[in-house]
């Protein structure tokens, strides 16, 4: 029995989006190997989250007890790879969350097969996977074969596949997979988890938010983008580079390890836009990037941007907005 | 306590150029300890402060590795081993996982510390390999550790917010941002390093990678956004207001 095997990850708030990012990936795959879409939901109590992500799929794995509550790279290794001897996948796309990009390679050693980490493509050749990712800081990729015996993994980079809509309501019948958790898999346990602290409303709330990064060079020179922020009547954020500098307050950092925004314009000035910034602000209606380097990553994702110095680019902005106010 | 620290020498990565005409990267030659090591390094130096016992620092690849095994030495570091492999590059993660598997297996240790993932190819794979390979519980992300007796008490940085883990020893960790302060080499330290074993080991017999990849080049830009270039500032600054109100963002 061959398949594509995508697994959907439940988080603090249900399913995380990722999943459907994996799950489109997982179509596109799917379809062009010609094999079944089978997903996989692991945790305890993840019914609901399941039937949810099994929607139009050709199988539905689930893995719920217990012991899953809070998965480890271990227990999520065993739950795979007791997947994988029923399904014997050819591929299986996981979430390149932190808990995916652990188990994932865990799985690969345990089974001897490759994988690629952190992927934002995927395509099929004369009957190979391809995968594309992002090396040397995201300005330059790398295409990645697989070769020899499968199942070949992957993780899926957050933030880089629309997300699949459900074709269907019809959820196939949940199959249980049968886990046996041995010592040595329960050997790390998670204590607790405490939630992220929420900026403060104006930032999450806010319909306009400026951010600042690396490229303003000083913490004085974040005058501009409080400035930017003031004519534009929206908030000021930052990336995690300035805020490690001690130019600005934690609350203010936007991304994987700081707070998620999702304005209708996030305005981005020297901001390089990488993976865990983005994921913080993608969200976002439109994003309007001003960058000094025409291979930032934050291009990809803007749908207005400026190649430009800053230092010139949004005082000219300012004077415009003020002018066109009269 | 015995710890071994796996680190890779990579190169600067805030001197990499794209090559406008090619596309391709331009590495610069100035090569360093790939970032998040530096954490693991210091995390170990003062596990050994605070415990006792060994630190060992492990490398594989080209002989300039020699250069980062020499400051990890210079921080305080207790011997260091460079596995020989000058092609470390062509090789998959796990082929690279499999020879420092064997490396580890040859010395006795209480923990393993790593990089949460490499400054250049960024995977983040080498250590879970390794981790299974030596049948190790492991835990990555990690911003924070204790030692309660014998448990390791490991505070990481994760999706949902801040978590606390337990795990027992021998494990293997993987450090980021925030674990600590990295401690420069003092001159002492630099004359002492001096002194101290670095050893030159051949690799176990290569496996075969089952994953190539193409050099990496710049993406044709995907955006379905505009963007202006090489304009003066004003006209751009005029053409971003003008879309502003077309898109009705600003009255
Ligand atoms: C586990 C983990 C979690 C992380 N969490 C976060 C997070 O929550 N949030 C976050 O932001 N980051 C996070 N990061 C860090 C992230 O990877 C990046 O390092 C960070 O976002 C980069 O910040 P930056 O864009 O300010 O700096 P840089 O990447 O240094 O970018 C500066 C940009 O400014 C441009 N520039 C320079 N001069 C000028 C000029 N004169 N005019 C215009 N542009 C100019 C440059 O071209 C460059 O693109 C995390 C990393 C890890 C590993
Ligand atoms: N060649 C290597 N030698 C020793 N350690 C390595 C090597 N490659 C990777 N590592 C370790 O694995 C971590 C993650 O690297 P990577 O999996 O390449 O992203 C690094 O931070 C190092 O701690």
């Amino acid at each position: 029995m061959a398949g594509i095997v995508v697994v959907g990850e439940v988080g603090a708030g249900g399913l995380r989006p990722v999943s459907w990012e994996a799950l489109a990936a997982g179509r596109a795959v799917a379809e062009a190997l010609g094999e079944p879409l089978v997903g996989l939901i692991m945790g305890s109590g993840v019914d609901e989250e399941a039937r949810t992500f099994g929607a139009g799929l050709d199988r539905l794995l689930v893995a719920d007890q217990p012991e899953l509550d809070m998965l480890t790279a271990e227990t999520a290794t065993a739950v795979l790879a007791a997947a994988i001897r029923d399904v014997e996948p050819s591929v299986v796309l996981m979430p390149g969350t932190t808990l995916g990009r652990d188990y994932a390679p865990r799985l690969a050693a345990r089974l001897g097969v490759p994988c690629a980490a952190d992927c934002i493509d995927f395509a099929v050749e004369d009957g190979a996977l391809v995968a594309v990712r992002p090396v040397l800081g995201g300005r330059v990729q790398s295409v990645v074969r697989f070769t020899g015996e499968g199942p070949w993994l992957a993780t899926v980079r957050p933030g880089s596949f629309e997300q699949a809509q459900t074709a269907s309501d019809a959820s196939p019948a949940p199959e249980a997979v049968a886990v046996e958790l041995s010592a040595d898999d329960l050997r790390v346990s998670v204590r607790e988890t405490v939630e992220k602290q929420a900026g403060p409303t104006n930032l999450t709330a806010a319909k306009v938010v400026v951010s600042g990064g690396r490229g303003l060079k000083e913490p004085d020179n974040f005058r501009l983008v409080e400035d930017l922020a003031r004519v534009l009547d929206g908030a000021v954020g930052a990336t995690r580079a300035v805020v490690d500098a001690g130019w600005r307050p934690h609350h203010e950092q936007i991304g994987q390890t700081g707070v998620t925004v999702s304005p209708r314009l996030y305005v981005a000035v020297g901001v390089s836009g990488a993976v865990q910034h983005n994921v913080g602000m993608h969200g976002s209606d439109y994003v309007v990037a001003i960058n000094r380097d025409p291979d930032a990553p934050i291009f990809k994702i803007a749908a207005f941007g400026i190649v430009g110095d800053a230092f010139e680019v949004v005082p000219a902005i300012i004077e415009a907005l003020e002018a066109g106010r009269g | 306590m015995h710890i071994v620290v796996l680190i890779k020498q990579v190169p600067d990565m805030n001197a990499v150029r794209i090559d406008k005409g090619t596309g391709r990267a331009v590495l610069s030659d100035q090569r360093v300890i790939s970032s998040y090591d530096a954490y693991a390094i210091e995390e170990a130096l003062r596990l050994k402060e605070r415990h006792g016992g060994e630190v060992t620092i492990i490398s594989a690849g080209p002989p300039s590795v020699k250069d980062a095994l020499t400051r990890a030495l210079a921080m305080g570091a207790d011997r260091a081993v460079l596995v020989q492999l000058a092609d470390v590059h062509e090789l998959d993660t796990l082929a690279v996982a499999r020879v420092l598997a064997e490396q580890i297996r040859q010395i006795p240790y209480d923990l393993v510390l790593a990089g949460q993932s490499s400054d250049d190819y960024e995977s983040g794979q080498v250590p879970p390999h390794v981790a299974e390979l030596l049948n190790l519980p492991m835990v990555s992300s990690v911003m924070g550790l204790e030692i309660e007796g014998e448990r390791l008490i490991l505070r990481r940085d994760v999706e949902d917010g801040s978590q606390t883990v337990e795990a027992p020893m021998p494990a293997l960790l993987m450090a980021i941002t925030g674990l600590n302060e990295p401690r420069y080499p003092s001159l002492k330290g630099i004359m002492a390093a001096k002194k101290k074993p670095l050893d030159l080991v051949e690799a176990s017999p290569v496996e075969p990678s089952r994953l190539s990849w193409t050099e990496p080049e710049a993406p044709e830009r995907t955006t379905s956004g505009v963007i202006v270039q090489d304009l003066p500032a004003a006209e751009a600054a005029q053409q971003l207001v003008g879309w502003l109100r077309e898109q009705k963002l600003v009255s």
